[in-house]
This record gives structure tokens, C-alpha cells and sequence, in this order.
């Protein structure tokens, strides 16, 4: 075992102090621990529908039943355009990203005090926590993608080279969800009013992000301030690697990307400045 | 000279406890701040207090060694576990660990009802740090020893929760730290899966594991560590040999006033009528001991003090394990024996009949109250002693009496007897 070897150097294996630096960040212990960051993973997407008449279709029922919603109020009744996309494609393909990120935000925010039990009882990197519940519905957002295959055959729309950079836009939509979900998930640790917040913030945030409308909607002098919501980097990009019918405004992806970084760095060094009074407050 | 296993240096623990109302919610938080901001006070008046939870605690434990740490509640015991497991921060000090780790504060930590017990295994060992590997290889054996295989798939919210913490110990039973913290967990579950913890116990100790364990239960900690370091206030006030440890915590003949009494008869102890100063104990032959064998007679000597003359006065003497349970009385009222009159300082002496109590320890309350039960002058606790036998333990009951036993035939024989006797005329 290694771990035996490094002790037999007569090395501290392990020194335990008040932390001093703002940036001890400890990301190594995070990627030591990365086979309980799986289980945990494994875990939230076993539970998640168990006990349930019909399981795992809701994974699919949730996005398609919104889509459908939409479709019939924004695009029948306010007549809203669609960029010359079919509405249902159109919705459907924001919806993708949106239905992750709410409900990766929603576990996110509650995972550490959901995880009371695990935090007073043993140590491991806390990040974890935070990490897996918002990588689990991944899984869904999977499922969602394929549905939405189905429906680009159906309206008979045909995949672009931009394809192959969805994943980058994915990987941008799970950062903001971690980015938001770090800060949430530490405040409510303290302050449970978190978690009356976030269902309502997500409501809000919904409507500030071109989810049933297209971001041509937006008055250009908005623009800017506009994509200083990273969901509109993140629909945006969704909707030209599907649909690919109209180049992304790099502006906005630029903004939207930098704000996610800055929140990032920032939800993690303020997680870990809380994280040490976890087990004394939860 | 054996290798350190854990060094601690000065480590220290503080905690702030908010002294008027609590600022949880986000709106406390900011009418507290506003408040302080407007009031160049407002802090100080608020001032929240704090206290050190551990305070310059340093000890260093070698490996192999098996190591209580005993005090009484809110000596620190928890807190410096939950450092040393690295679960909390210290405020201030350090302290080094040279080796695996492995703490088991609970068992069964993260444990999902709605898993299956199959399931909960991987989970439960990823959490305590069992690699995947590791548990692959012990999987077989960790529901060998959990005795539930033929449940192993169901949910674990189904399991009755003898199952559950047979389940729960048998993952952490195949963690192999080298160095293991233990905080009360064993004292779950029957007789047969006690024998299975204190077995693996004693495999760690064979293979040079270092143990701290963290207990009320002085008879556990007597029979497992040879070292003890008790804690009083958050300070180190003993470290040595678990014997004088032990001693020194149980108290010499103290006694502290029972906390209902105090609501019933006065918070000052010093103010009640009777008090009882200290509280001793003796073989039959009057040698001064705390641990006797099942069956031997003890001696209680009770010294008392009287501030106010108290007539007709019953003394009561009950002995409560460990546990709680309440497991004997004796009192003059109905011991027939008649105490004159308290008018000065004195002393009275209870000799028990053989003590047929299985082996645990014993703490002694003391009680004055009239013949009559009404009144309470003092309600008391007092030192503990331990009862020792090799079999007997808390499995087999409160008391173990002999019973009398018949072969089949001589039982027939004996109804019949007492059939006819009974009944026919």
C-alpha cells in the first residue's frame, strides 16, 4: 500500500492545523477521493427514483411536458418567433441545459445540509458533496438529449460540425450549476433561508434566460449586461452546436464564460473558508 | 522504542456561543449588524460568549497502543475525537498522524434507506475509505460477518435495526487503519455480535493498530486500554495507566447533588437538610474497594452532615448500572431498622446481602427521605464500583440468581404433587 510506504519515511502522513491561506484549497485530496465522488454519483442517481409508479420516465416526462407547455403559450398564444426554428426544437433544445441547471442547482444547494449525518461523523474532502449532486443529473440531461434527437428527425433537421463542440458547452453549464450551487449550498449551511431563496431565484432566472424566446428579442444596447447571465452563453451555445442555423455572438459566450470562471474560483475558496465550520454549525 | 503514531501539540478548540438570540436567519444577521453599527456597543452588549472546548491539550501516542479517553460530558472527549478524525478544525495547535486512518463515530455514516443492503456496502465502504478494490475483495466476507445474506438485497429501510447495525459494523469491521478512533459504537447489538466487535478489536491490537477509544463505560475501557487520558474542561488532567485513570475519574467518595433534587429541594446543596459528605465502600472484611467479585457482600459508609434536625429519617441506597437501569434498593424504612433522629454530623453503614449482579459498574445513589416516602431531605450520587465475573454481563439481566432445575420425569412428579395438592381437596 503506499500509504504505508510514505509513513515509513517517518513523514507526517498527516498534520492537522487551523488553515491559514484563503487559497489552501486542497484540489488534490478532491481527486484522491474521486472513487467516493463516483459512488456518491452512483448513489443520487440510484435513489432518485426509486419508490416511484414509473421510475425513470420522468427523466424524459419532466423537459417534454414543459417543451409542449411552451410551445402552446409562448409560441400559439404570444406568438413569439423562434429564429425560424420550429418552436418545439427551438424550446426544446434550451431546455436541455435550463432543466439541468435547475435541478442541479436545487440539489446542489441543499446536498451539504442534506449530508448533515456524513459531515459530523467523517472526514472526506467536503467539496464532494456539492460536486456529485451536481454532476448526478447529468444522467438525465443525457436521456433529455436523446429525446431530442427524436425530435430533430422528426421536424427534419439535420446535425452540424457544431456538434462537436456541445460538449465544451456542456462542460460550461455544469460549471455554472457547481459555480452557483458552491455558494448556495455553503449559505445554507448558516443560513437556511437558502432554501426558500433558490426555487424562487430559479424561477426569475428562468425568464432572464433565452429559454422561450430568442436572444434577437433582447435589444442589442441590452445585450452586454444581458449575457452577464452565464445561462445565455450556455443556451446559446446549445442552440447553434444543435441547430447550427445562426453563428453564436462571441461577445456574449466571452462574457458569460468569464462570469462562470470568477464564480467559480470564488464558490470554491468561499466553500472551503466555510467548510471548516461545517461540523460545528449544520 | 516503538514509532509515534499521533503527536498532538497544544491543540485547542473554540466555540462561540451567541448570548442573547441566535443570527441564523440571514434577516438576524442583518439587524445584528445594524444594530452594532448604529450602537457603538451593540457588539459588546450582544457579546457573544465563547469557551474553549479543548484548551492546550499535547500527548503523544505510540503505536500499538490502545488508548481511553475518558471525562465526563463535556470534558472535550467528542470534540478532540472530531479533530483527530479531522471532521472540525482546531482554532489553534497541531497534531500529526502518522498512518491510516480509519474513525468510526458511528457506524452504518451515510448509510441510504432506500439502498439495498448489497448496495450500502460500496457506499458505506467508499465513505469510510475502503477503496473500490478493497471492498470487491472483502465483499463476500463483510456479509459473512453481517449475518443478513439472505436479506442482501433488499432496501436496508426494510431491515429490522438489529440487522441494520450488524450490517453497518460488518463494513466497518473490514476497514484495517492503522490507526482507529472509536467513539462508543460498540456497545450496540447481542451478546454473539459483541464477541465479533471485541474480536476485532483484539485482531487490530495483534496487528499493531493504535486504538483511541472514546466511552462512559469504564468496565470496556478497564478491559481494553492499558493507557487512559482523561479529560476534565477541555484540559488534559490525567494521562497514565487506565487503573489510576479510572480511579481519579470515578472520584475518590465525592458525591454531587442529583440534579431533579435540586429542583425539588433547593439548587444550593450546601442548604439542604441533610447532606451526604462522602460515600465509601468496603469488602465484608472492611478492605477499602471499588471492584468485587459476583456474590461478595459489600459495605457502604455513608458520612453525613445535618443542618436541620431530621426525625424519623430512611435512608435509601440504590445501585444504577452503567446504563441507567435502576437495579436495587435498599432503605432503612423497610429494612426494619429504625434511624434515631438526625441532630448531628455522623455516619450510617449498609452491609448488602451476597450482590448476585452481573458484571458492570454500579454508581450509588443516596437518598434521605422520611419512613413514610414523603418528604426529601437529599437525593445523592455517589462513587461507582464494579461487579467483575467472566460469563455473567448485562446480557444475562440485572441480577443472576440460581434457579432450580428437574429431568422431564421429576417434573411430571412434581406437577402431578402440586396438582392434586392444589387442587383436589
Amino acid at each position: 500500500m503506499e500509504l504505508t510506504a510514505e509513513t515509513g519515511f517517518k513523514k507526517p502522513f498527516k498534520i492537522i492545523e487551523p488553515r491559514k491561506g484563503l487559497f489552501q484549497l486542497e484540489l488534490g485530496g478532491v481527486w484522491q477521493s474521486r472513487e467516493l465522488l463516483y459512488f456518491l454519483i452512483w448513489r443520487d442517481v440510484l435513489t432518485r427514483y426509486k419508490q416511484t409508479a414509473i421510475g425513470a420516465a420522468w427523466v424524459v416526462l419532466q423537459p417534454l411536458i414543459t417543451m409542449i407547455l411552451f410551445t402552446l403559450v409562448f409560441s400559439r398564444l404570444a406568438k413569439i418567433p423562434s429564429d425560424g426554428i420550429p418552436y418545439p426544437v427551438f424550446a426544446f433544445t434550451a431546455l436541455l441545459p435550463w432543466s439541468y441547471f435547475a435541478q442541479a442547482l436545487a440539489r446542489t444547494s441543499s446536498s451539504v445540509v442534506g449530508s448533515a449525518n456524513l459531515v459530523t461523523k467523517i472526514y472526506f474532502p467536503r467539496l464532494l458533496i456539492p460536486l456529485a449532486a451536481s454532476l448526478a443529473p447529468v444522467v438525465d440531461l443525457i436521456f433529455s438529449f436523446l429525446i431530442l434527437l427524436v425530435l430533430m428527425a422528426w421536424f427534419k433537421i439535420v446535425p452540424t460540425w457544431g456538434l462537436l463542440a456541445l460538449p465544451l458547452f456542456l462542460g460550461l453549464t455544469i460549471m455554472t450549476a457547481l459555480a452557483v450551487g458552491l455558494w448556495s449550498s455553503a449559505l445554507n449551511v448558516k443560513y437556511r433561508d437558502v432554501g426558500s431563496i433558490i426555487p424562487f431565484l430559479t424561477q426569475i432566472w428562468m425568464y432572464a434566460s433565452p429559454i422561450a424566446y430568442p436572444v434577437s428579442l433582447v435589444p442589442e444596447k441590452w445585450r452586454l449586461l444581458y449575457s452577464l447571465n452565464p445561462m445565455v452563453g450556455v443556451i446559446e451555445g446549445f442552440r447553434w452546436a444543435l441547430l447550427g442555423n445562426k453563428s453564436p455572438d462571441f461577445m456574449v459566450m466571452i462574457v458569460s464564460a468569464t462570469v462562470v470562471a470568477f464564480l467559480l474560483v470564488g464558490g470554491i475558496v468561499y466553500f472551503k473558508k466555510m467548510e471548516q465550520s461545517f461540523a460545528d454549525v449544520i | 522504542m516503538s514509532e509515534i503514531a499521533i503527536r498532538v501539540e497544544n491543540l485547542s478548540k473554540k466555540y462561540t456561543i451567541p448570548a442573547t438570540q441566535r443570527h441564523d436567519t440571514l434577516c438576524d444577521q442583518l439587524s445584528y449588524r445594524l444594530k452594532s453599527v448604529f450602537h457603538r456597543n451593540g457588539r459588546a452588549e450582544c457579546g457573544d460568549k465563547t469557551f474553549w472546548a479543548l484548551k492546550d491539550v499535547s500527548f503523544e501516542i505510540k503505536e500499538g497502543e490502545i488508548v481511553g479517553i475518558i471525562g465526563h460530558n463535556g470534558a472535550g472527549k467528542s470534540t478532540l475525537l472530531k479533530i483527530l478524525s479531522q471532521i472540525t478544525l482546531p482554532t489553534q495547535g497541531r497534531s500529526e498522524i502518522y498512518g491510516r486512518v480509519g474513525s468510526l463515530l458511528e457506524v452504518g455514516t451515510g448509510f441510504h434507506p432506500e439502498l439495498t443492503g448489497r448496495e450500502n456496502i460500496f457506499l458505506n465502504g467508499a465513505i469510510i475509505g475502503m477503496t473500490k478494490a478493497e471492498i470487491n475483495l472483502h465483499f463476500d466476507a463483510i456479509v459473512d460477518f453481517s449475518e443478513v445474506e439472505q436479506f442482501i438485497d433488499m432496501p436496508v429501510k426494510r431491515y429490522s435495526s438489529g440487522m441494520y447495525v450488524k450490517l453497518a459494523f460488518a463494513v466497518s469491521a473490514h476497514l484495517k487503519p492503522e490507526i482507529l478512533m472509536i467513539d462508543e459504537v460498540l456497545s450496540v447489538g447481542d451478546l454473539q455480535f459483541q464477541r465479533k466487535c471485541m474480536a476485532y478489536i483484539e485482531e487490530l491490537r495483534k496487528s499493531n493498530s493504535t486504538i483511541l477509544f472514546v466511552s462512559h463505560n469504564m468496565f470496556a475501557v478497564k478491559a481494553m486500554c492499558n493507557r487512559v487520558i482523561l479529560l476534565s474542561e477541555g484540559k488534559i488532567c490525567f494521562d497514565g495507566s487506565a487503573e489510576d485513570g479510572i480511579k481519579l475519574y470515578e472520584g475518590p467518595s465525592k458525591t454531587s447533588a442529583l440534579p431533579w433534587a435540586q429542583n425539588a429541594i433547593g439548587a444550593d446543596p450546601s442548604q439542604w437538610d441533610v447532606f451526604i459528605e462522602n460515600v465509601e465502600t468496603f469488602d465484608e472484611t472492611g478492605m477499602q474497594r471499588d471492584l468485587f467479585n459476583y456474590g461478595e457482600r459489600i459495605r457502604i459508609r455513608l458520612g453525613y452532615t445535618v443542618r436541620k434536625i431530621v426525625s424519623n429519617p430512611n435512608f435509601l441506597v440504590s445501585f444504577i448500572r452503567s446504563d441507567d437501569v435502576a437495579c436495587c434498593n435498599y432503605n432503612t424504612a423497610m429494612d426494619g431498622f429504625s434511624v434515631p433522629s438526625l441532630e448531628t454530623d455522623g455516619m450510617i453503614e449498609l452491609l448488602t446481602p451476597p450482590l448476585n449482579l452481573v458484571s458492570e459498574s454500579y454508581k450509588i445513589f443516596v437518598l434521605v427521605r422520611d419512613a413514610k416516602f414523603e418528604n426529601l431531605y437529599c437525593a445523592q450520587v455517589g462513587k461507582t464500583f464494579h461487579v467483575r465475573h467472566d460469563v455473567l454481563n448485562t446480557h444475562f439481566g440485572v441480577f443472576h440468581e440460581q434457579g432450580e432445575w428437574f429431568l422431564p420425569n421429576e417434573v411430571v412428579d412434581h406437577k402431578a404433587f402440586n396438582f392434586t395438592g392444589g387442587l383436589l381437596p
